[in-house]
């Protein structure tokens, strides 16, 4: 019995041992928004079988944890976009493994030093950032460094009603819409499309949201060739340029030509029920809208398309912004950096799934696929991947600045303010957040 | 008028007894003018609502074509079951009645303790301590959210439950009510329970706290109503998805920017996450309406 005991018990202990080794999982902390979907997409795997932000990237991360079966992925999801928290956890010492981040955000974190150069762990993931669109690659990169491995670049359309333009006699022989080539000539559409509908040419975020307004106004400072934010550490807005966009807007504010009071969800569900011709909003609502277009009942019925903002002024250029993984500034061991970089080499290789949101790819390669460019639309917005361009990379509380112009841009076109008030009110208020950073 | 007031009126009547039924149609088409008033305001402070409840009955592709699908055929409880899916909910539900609970027993312990002690005992810098205590009052939540984020940080006690809770349970309008009430409640009462060889702390716990229960109530539910809406807190400190409370859980589940894609289902989780005060109220309503109108009168 004693002799039993002597070696049952080293050989149960190493037993076990074993078994704790061979179960041991390397876990990957992930934090995001795009909400939560448990209920449709909890547990498929099956990336193609998803629609919809939330429906593929819960896919995509349930596909790679099924894959990896080394590997145990834990989700937290967050409020949009969940930069509080964020904020709160790395004061804490306890941030996630990977978040994902606006491109636009991570100059605010990279100059902190709260985030991580992913140079080498992209080269050890096989991942090169020369694969990446040069749109993409500029969002994620700092100092000669990159911050974020790319998931999309995104940007802001005109959604636009085919049988509304034509109630208005706004589509060319091909059956295209015809788009204005300078404010004058948005002016006159406008103005033909109100009198022939009855209906405003334009369905725009009035109430309740300051970053819609605040994009146009980026693009169209970009296509006037305006230097507005320099070196990035001050902004000059009291200029021609600025003052053009903004009395442009204003006139189709003051002449009814676009909806009034509407806030974000209000102008989504007005483009679907046919109240106006052009609605200003994001990539992310193509598939939706695509979605609308093919049911008989809905007004968008065969009727729907969408492009970039067009070309009003001296250039093409867009503003864009994007989505990336980061990796916060933390202790990692050699299990977890490898974990990370399977987890970027997954992303970049399905970052052609994720482009079926309606963003646009960060990977060049997807351009040239043949389910790519099958997707409807995207022929006319691959060009955003390289003419687009956000604010200089230095930069920083690119959020906080969109609300500050957001808020004097709405002033100014609604007439609480005179357009040179404005202008100066904003240009003083983003250069005191600047300078006391 | 109250009920109470017209009911007594009509019982003085010396006509033949009537019903209780009989009594409320009399009262009601006496008073078709204020009946109409009220039914008009319940139906305006009702109609938040409703409106929530309407749309979480409607699937999200109706409501992403417009709002007003609301008010036509069909309606599914879809929305509903999809809350049942989603692993986290029960959890986040339970961490919320934990520190919605623990919160409202710490404010009650301490503030009742506070509250007699400032009442009735003399010790040094009572005065002092006291108006230190309601200076509190004064200091919005803001102003200290960063020192106390970090002091809790090196207490390791976020992403816990009494992290959720300690920051509640300093409550200086909890002590400021207690101390009105136990000052109301006459001396002569302390002084026959001495007479009786009782202790402070009998005093304290067998003869004044009953007689303090109304202002319990009252704290007990503002307290608890506080903590189960509560959302920046939590939001900062319970980062850990599974340390979500209800309010910061149903904020993660929004499904894209403004919610133009999902109202239904997410107003499926409003109604979801008020149900257990619904349910509160229903149970508590006459100690609530007590409660509160007891607050409102110094006794």
């Amino acid at each position: 019995m004693m002799k039993t005991t002597q070696w049952l018990v080293p050989v149960t202990v190493a037993a076990l041992m074993s078994a704790g080794a061979a179960q041991a999982k390397t876990e990957l902390h992930l934090q995001r928004f795009f909400g939560a979907c448990e209920a449709e997409y909890g547990t498929n795997t099956d990336v193609s079988a998803a629609e919809g932000e939330c429906g593929i990237m819960t896919s995509l991360i349930n596909q790679f944890d099924a894959e990896h079966p080394d590997i145990e992925v834990k989700v937290t999801t967050v409020e949009w976009p969940g930069y509080d928290q964020l904020t709160a956890q790395m004061a804490s010492r306890t941030p996630p493994d990977l978040v994902t981040m606006h491109n636009s955000v991570i100059s605010d974190y990279q100059s902190r030093r709260l985030i991580l150069p992913l140079d080498d762990l992209l080269e050890d993931a096989g991942v090169s950032p020369d694969e990446f669109t040069s749109t993409a690659r500029a969002g994620v990169t700092r100092d000669g460094e990159v911050f974020g491995l790319p998931m999309d670049t995104w940007t802001m359309l005109y959604h636009i009603n085919l049988d509304l333009m034509a109630e208005a006699d706004l589509l060319d022989a091909d059956g295209n819409p015809m788009l204005p080539g300078s404010p004058e000539e948005m002016l006159e559409m406008a103005r033909q499309f109100k009198e022939k509908t009855g209906k405003p040419y334009l369905i725009q975020i009035l109430s309740n949201e300051t970053a819609a307004y605040t994009r146009l106004f980026y693009t169209y400072m970009f296509q006037q060739e305006e230097d507005f934010f320099g070196n990035g550490e001050a902004i000059s807005l009291q200029n021609d340029a600025a003052r053009n966009i903004v009395h442009h807007f204003k006139t189709i504010y003051d002449e009814g030509l676009t909806t009034k009071n509407m806030d974000y969800p209000a102008t989504v569900s007005a483009f679907s029920s046919g109240e106006g011709g052009i609605l200003m909003n994001g990539n992310w609502l193509l598939g939706a809208y695509n979605v609308e277009s093919q049911k008989p009942d809905s007004e968008l019925y065969n009727a729907y398309i969408a492009y970039p903002y067009p070309q009003l002024y001296a250039n093409d250029d867009l503003y864009v912004d994007g989505h990336s993984w980061v990796m916060p500034n933390k202790k990692r061991n050699k299990d977890e950096l490898a974990a990370t970089a399977a987890f970027f080499k997954f992303m970049a290789e399905n970052d052609y799934e994720w482009s079926r949101t309606g963003h646009l790819p960060s990977v060049e390669a997807v351009l040239d696929n043949p389910d790519f460019q099958a997707l409807p639309y995207r022929s006319d917005l691959v060009s955003v991947t390289t003419r687009g361009k956000g604010l200089p990379a230095g930069v920083k509380r690119q959020f906080a600045i969109q609300d500050i112009m957001g808020e004097e841009l709405a002033s100014a076109i609604t007439g609480v303010k005179s357009v040179d008030d404005a202008l100066a009110d904003a240009e003083a208020r983003v250069n005191d957040l600047l300078s006391n950073l | 008028m109250t009920l109470s007031k017209v009911d007594s009126q009509l019982s003085a009547s010396p006509m033949a007894p009537e019903t209780t039924f009989g009594r409320i149609v009399r009262f009601v088409t006496g008073n078709v003018g204020l009946m109409t008033l009220m039914i008009l305001l319940s139906l305006l402070m009702l109609a938040p609502a409703l409106w929530t409840i309407g749309l979480s009955l409607k699937s999200n592709e109706e409501l992403m074509m417009g709002t007003d699908a609301v008010f036509s055929f069909p309606y599914t409880l879809k929305n509903y079951l999809d809350i049942f899916e989603n692993s986290h909910v029960f959890g986040w539900l339970v961490n919320s009645l934990i520190v919605s609970g623990g919160m409202t027993f710490g404010v009650l312990a301490m503030s009742s303790l506070a509250g007699y002690a400032f009442a009735r005992l003399e010790f040094p810098f009572r005065r002092t301590l006291f108006v230190i205590i309601l200076m509190g009052l004064a200091v919005p939540e803001q102003a200290v959210i960063i020192a106390r984020h970090q002091i809790f940080s090196e207490l390791g006690l976020h992403n816990t439950h009494l992290g959720l809770m300690l920051p509640g349970m300093s409550m200086p309008f909890g002590v400021f009510l207690m101390t009105q009430f136990f000052k109301a409640v006459p001396k002569e009462i302390d002084e026959a329970a001495m007479l009786d060889h009782a202790s402070r702390l009998q005093i304290f716990w067998k003869v004044l706290l009953p007689l303090t229960l109304p202002a319990q109530a009252t704290l007990g539910i503002l307290t608890f109503l506080q903590s189960w809406n509560d959302y920046f807190w939590p939001l900062i400190s319970a980062t850990d998805q599974d340390m979500f409370t209800l309010t910061v859980g149903i904020a993660s589940s929004q499904q894209n920017f403004a919610q133009s894609e999902g109202l239904g289902f997410l107003a499926s989780q409003a109604i979801f996450s008020a149900l257990p005060i619904i349910i509160v109220y229903v149970i508590f309503q006459k100690h609530i309406v007590t409660a509160v109108a007891g607050g409102a009168v110094k006794q």
